[in-house]
């Protein structure tokens, strides 16, 4: 994943840290529910949360990290505001999933799993979301967009950012 | 007990055995490479697979537990099979680069590979190709090398409690690491690099500096701190390679820490003293033994000819038995006098003469392992990890397996402190009447506060509560034990204190119930072992009082001589000297000048000398006046025996050949008495160990080894103990002297008072001297591994007060007292108290020492010196 300097970076108090351990009782069983949590209100698990949530937890530091990094579903780097998961599963490869892909990557000039520069978007390409008969398709925060080609994706990440624009700033980007 | 075969060996084994431990009870070992004895198991690495040979299964060793009628196959070959295939499957990864790898000849995976001759591997992957984590100046970690057994993340959690690395990442791409990919930061005992069963963590220090069968091993104890920790010193050439540990080894089961394993270096510097020195016109020139020995001894003659006490001795207590008894025994007998010191002085003296007052022993009642089974666990004044990292392992096993209730009372959080029940703060010096309150409310009956201490723990910044859950604990616990040191052997009120713990322990009869009892933390290797041995004033060897003429007789009556009385330590004897009584100080490795402020004056003291005697590893202050230098061995390269905490007695052996013209104190004092025409009857130091045994037949060499040793390719070892005399001290005669002790009224309490209140000003702090975990002693600055490690002194001072202050670690700050001001970098630390700073002492230099005012003080009981903490005012540089 490219680093992006000039990625805003979130400041989050201990006192939020605290306040999300405590809904779930401190109790260590509850470390990924946790992680998860931060990760929906934040969009990623920046390290510096990751020895306060341990130390609310009684957990050794080192046992945190292991965690954070055993599970692809965490991210360590802010990502951006829409995250486009492109299927690559087989009937949306034959179906031109790969024309999809390379569309993106020339349009928004990133790389798979990178950011762009001004955070807006990450792509992400994953193996199959089920739904082969809308292929090829993708999904954007949880919407599912089909049948798409590549002019049409160009035609939605312009509407993404429209929509963006449209909305007043906030804190934090929401991930989902 | 249950019954099973191995290999048609009939057994039999306590059910919960698992197969491991029953195959090497019926004599055949099984290799492991994730199991360790001391741990839980793994069952990771699935190296030690046998065969059940009723159901043709194979299962795990190390994790299976044995079942009636169980027929165990360990070397059939369906075992082989299963062990050739997964080392094919850990061969996959990990790089046969064997010849360059450090770990190479000493690696159970390649005793491994080679046994079962699986170098190739049937399977295809790519090989992992990642570049070594060179992040740490300590050790490596190579991950390429890794096979994921995990022994080094659980000896880490389990053992050491540290959680220093874990599993990064899953599935192939695992690796062991620090979090964030960051540098290692962690107390660098080096258990991980010890447990690693290939070369995928090494030393930096030493790397590609040796080939392991190329080295000699030589077992001996550690001496740095009083742990008694048995280690192996691998040497090439007469020099120290590295220092390595073995599993199950000694009281330590095999751990030891950063100075014993890393600190090996300052021995083998250049600047070692490696020849006697005279001085001849203000210069200290270069001699020979067979010079310098004939001109001391004529001066020492002439100066003892002219009556008792004229002479004054100080030995280190680095010095092994064997060198102690001959060092008191030459002072006495030879040099007639009973100016005699050790730097156990310092703390331990304060608790010491109590000790033995009360109980006639310096050997404890209880050990570690009654530390590991105890339920209530109370230490005053001590960071164990820190002074005595061994006794710190027991302590936070017996908080983590058995739930022991762990109490600290400190100025700041330790290393324990995150296990502790309760933290209670106490500023120094409060110990006494802080122990006075807790003996008074414990007998008071009513189990509640009366409204007078309620208000001098307001006063003294103690929490009510905690202070009533100890109260409580102490009530209820069956086997309690009280742990004690640095900081309260070293505190104003020390003796004091020490008083009325023992007082408050007798009272709640501590000394008489199995479990419970005192452990005491000395400073260094020997501490224990030189005042057994006679070495300071109060005291002939067996702990028989010097100023008391019946006891004394006893000895006079051996030695067939009459020995002087009267005498002291070292405040009598900067007295006798500046009164011009004592003419001549001879110094085994004591140096007054370090300690002692140089504006206190104690230079011009010394300065009235006619002769001063220096016998130490390196030029000092000390030996910057004296008139004779004479090189002494270091502790790597003599023998003898060292008295442990808890009272074990085991041997140091030479590991190599002593440095230049060294000669150990024992040997130096031998040759010189014999010189002057007063020879003591031994012709070796050996000869000194078997006078000792003899006369002290509980002073016999004893140890206490793991249960389990582990073997070239991790197979479990059974260790056999043999028969030795008890080390801990003998309960009963402790008691009946006890009685008597209860039977005097409690010890006055001088200062402070119980109604003093601690002050809080701000930006005005107590300042103490701590010991760092890094270093022992100011030797260990000359060790190049311990000062890449920590290589300079830090003012710690509380976080939240840098904080508020806007100062990082490494910021200037003033030091200022009224006698001196110096600027000191800072560490921020959580968990201080608001009011305390704290300073590693081996940093405290002469320029340290102007903070603290121009007059010594003593503890006037112990002789001990007194004020070693010191309100400072600390202010940030602008």
């Amino acid at each position: 994943m490219a680093h992006n300097d000039n990625a805003a970076t979130i400041n989050i108090t201990d006192e939020e840290i605290d306040h999300i351990c405590e809904e779930f009782g401190n109790r260590e069983g509850a470390v990924v529910q946790i992680l998860q949590t931060i990760q929906d209100k934040y969009g990623y698990v920046p390290a510096e949360v990751l020895e306060r949530v341990g130390e609310d937890l009684g957990i050794p530091h080192s046992k945190m990290f292991g965690v954070l990094t055993f599970y692809s579903q965490f991210y360590r780097e802010p990502r951006g505001k829409f995250i486009l998961k492109v299927c690559v599963g087989t009937a949306c490869h034959v179906r031109g999933a790969g024309l999809l892909v390379d569309k993106i990557k020339e349009n928004l000039h990133i790389e798979e799993g990178e950011n762009t520069e001004d955070m807006m978007f990450t792509l992400e390409p994953v193996s199959c979301l089920g739904s082969c008969a809308l292929a090829p398709m993708a999904m954007v925060n949880g919407n599912t967009y089909g049948k798409l080609s590549g002019d049409k994706m160009v035609d939605l990440l312009k509407q993404f950012r429209e929509e963006s624009a449209g909305e007043p700033e906030t804190e934090a980007s929401p991930a989902s | 007990m249950v019954k099973l075969t191995v290999n048609g060996k009939e057994v039999e084994v306590p059910a919960g055995t698992t197969i491991l431990h029953a195959a090497s009870a019926a004599g055949f070992s099984i290799p492991t490479f994730c199991y360790n004895p001391r741990m839980d198991p793994a069952g990771s690495c699935r190296i030690c697979a046998v065969e059940l040979e009723d159901s043709k299964r194979t299962v795990m060793g190390c994790i299976t537990q044995v079942t009636e009628g169980m027929k165990v196959l360990t070397e059939s070959s369906k075992v082989h099979e299963a062990r050739k295939t997964n080392l094919e499957l850990l061969l996959l990864h990990h790089p046969l680069d064997c010849p360059v790898c450090d770990c190479g000849g000493e690696c159970p995976l390649q005793n491994m590979s080679f046994a079962y001759g699986g170098s190739d591997s049937r399977f295809e992957s790519h090989r992992n190709d990642e570049p070594e984590d060179m992040k740490s100046e300590v050790l490596v970690f190579n991950s390429n090398r890794c096979i994921l057994c995990g022994k080094c993340v659980r000896i880490c959690d389990e053992i050491q409690d540290v959680h220093a690395i874990g599993f990064i990442n899953r599935g192939f791409d695992t690796i062991i690491g620090p979090p964030l990919g960051k540098k290692l930061d962690c107390e660098f005992c080096g258990d991980c690099l010890e447990v690693c069963p290939t070369g995928a963590i090494t030393d930096r220090f030493v790397r590609y500096q040796f080939r392991p069968w190329q080295m000699e091993k030589t077992e001996t104890t550690c001496t740095s701190c009083s742990s008694g920790c048995r280690m192996v010193v691998d040497t090439e050439n007469e020099s120290i390679v590295r220092i390595s540990s073995r599993e199950g080894l000694g009281p330590n089961e095999g751990s030891i820490c950063v100075v014993g394993r890393f600190g090996f270096n300052g021995v083998q510097s250049k600047s070692r003293l490696e020849t006697p020195y005279v001085k001849k016109a203000q210069r200290l020139v270069p001699s020979t033994w067979d010079d310098v020995l004939p001109e001391l001894s004529t001066k020492l003659s002439a100066i003892v000819s002219r009556g008792e006490g004229r002479v004054a001795g100080l030995a280190s207590s680095r010095l092994p038995l064997e060198d102690a008894f001959i060092f008191q025994r030459f002072m006495r007998q030879a040099l007639k006098s009973n100016f005699l010191d050790t730097e156990a002085r310092q703390g331990l003296m304060n608790m010491a003469l109590p000790l033995v007052s009360a109980t006639g022993s310096l050997r404890p009642l209880v050990d570690h392992e009654d530390i590991v089974k105890a339920d209530l666990i109370v230490v005053l004044g001590a960071d164990p990890a820190v002074e005595s990292n061994i006794t710190g392992l027991a302590i936070k096993k017996a908080v983590r397996k058995n739930r022991a209730a762990l109490y600290l009372v400190h100025g700041r959080d330790v290393s324990i402190s995150s296990r502790a029940r309760e933290v209670i703060r106490l500023a120094p010096g409060y110990e006494a009447v802080f122990l006075r309150a807790l003996r008074e409310t414990l007998s008071s009956g009513t189990g509640d506060l009366s409204p007078e201490v309620r208000v001098r723990l307001d006063n003294w910044g103690v929490n009510p509560d905690a202070f009533l859950r100890l109260v409580s604990d102490v009530k209820s616990s069956k086997r309690t034990i009280f742990v004690t040191g640095r900081r309260f052997h070293r505190s104003d009120a020390a003796f004091e204190a020490s008083h009325e713990l023992i007082r408050l322990m007798g009272e709640r009869g501590l000394f008489a119930s199995e479990g419970s009892g005192l452990f005491v933390l000395p400073e260094s290797g020997n501490d224990l072992g030189v005042l057994m041995m006679g070495a300071s004033f109060e005291w002939l060897p067996g702990l028989l009082e010097a100023k008391n003429s019946e006891q004394r007789s006893v000895w006079e009556s051996h030695w067939n001589t009459k020995l002087p009385s009267g005498g002291g330590g070292l405040r009598e004897i900067l007295g006798g000297i500046e009164a011009g009584e004592i003419r001549a100080l001879i110094s085994f490795g004591v140096d007054p000048l370090r300690f002692l402020p140089d504006s206190a004056g104690v230079r011009k003291i010394l300065s009235k000398l006619e002769l001063i005697v220096v016998a130490d590893l390196f030029q000092g202050p000390l030996a910057d006046m004296a008139h004779y230098v004479l090189p002494a061995a270091s502790s790597f390269e003599r023998s003898g025996h060292v008295v442990s905490a808890e009272g074990f007695v085991q041997p140091v052996a030479a590991a190599m050949a002593p440095w230049g013209n060294a000669l150990a104190e024992g040997n130096m004092i031998l040759r010189l008495a014999a010189q002057m025409g007063r020879p003591l009857p031994f012709d070796s130091l050996e000869a000194v160990s078997a006078e000792i045994f003899r006369i002290f037949p509980d002073l016999r060499p004893s140890t206490r080894n793991a249960a389990y040793f582990q073997g070239k390719t991790g197979e479990i070892l059974l260790s056999i103990p043999s028969s030795q005399p008890p080390h801990k001290a003998e309960r009963e005669s402790v008691n009946s002297r006890m009685a008597d002790f209860l039977k005097q009224p409690p010890h006055s309490i001088a200062a402070p008072t119980p109604d003093d209140k601690v002050a809080k000003e701000e930006n005005t702090f107590v300042m103490t001297l701590s010991k760092s975990i890094n270093h022992a002693g100011t030797q260990t600055l000359l060790d190049s591994n311990l000062m890449t490690i920590e290589g300079e002194g830090l003012l710690r001072v509380p976080r939240q007060w840098a904080r508020k202050m806007k100062l990082k670690k490494g910021a200037c700050v003033s030091v200022s007292t009224p006698h001196g001001r110096i600027s000191l970098p800072i560490e921020p630390v959580s968990g201080m108290a608001d009011g305390e700073v704290h300073f590693p002492f081996h940093f405290a230099d002469a320029r340290f020492m102007e903070l603290f005012p121009g007059s010594v003080s003593f503890n006037v009981h112990s002789g001990a010196q007194s004020g070693q903490t010191i309100d400072v005012k600390v202010e940030p540089i602008a």
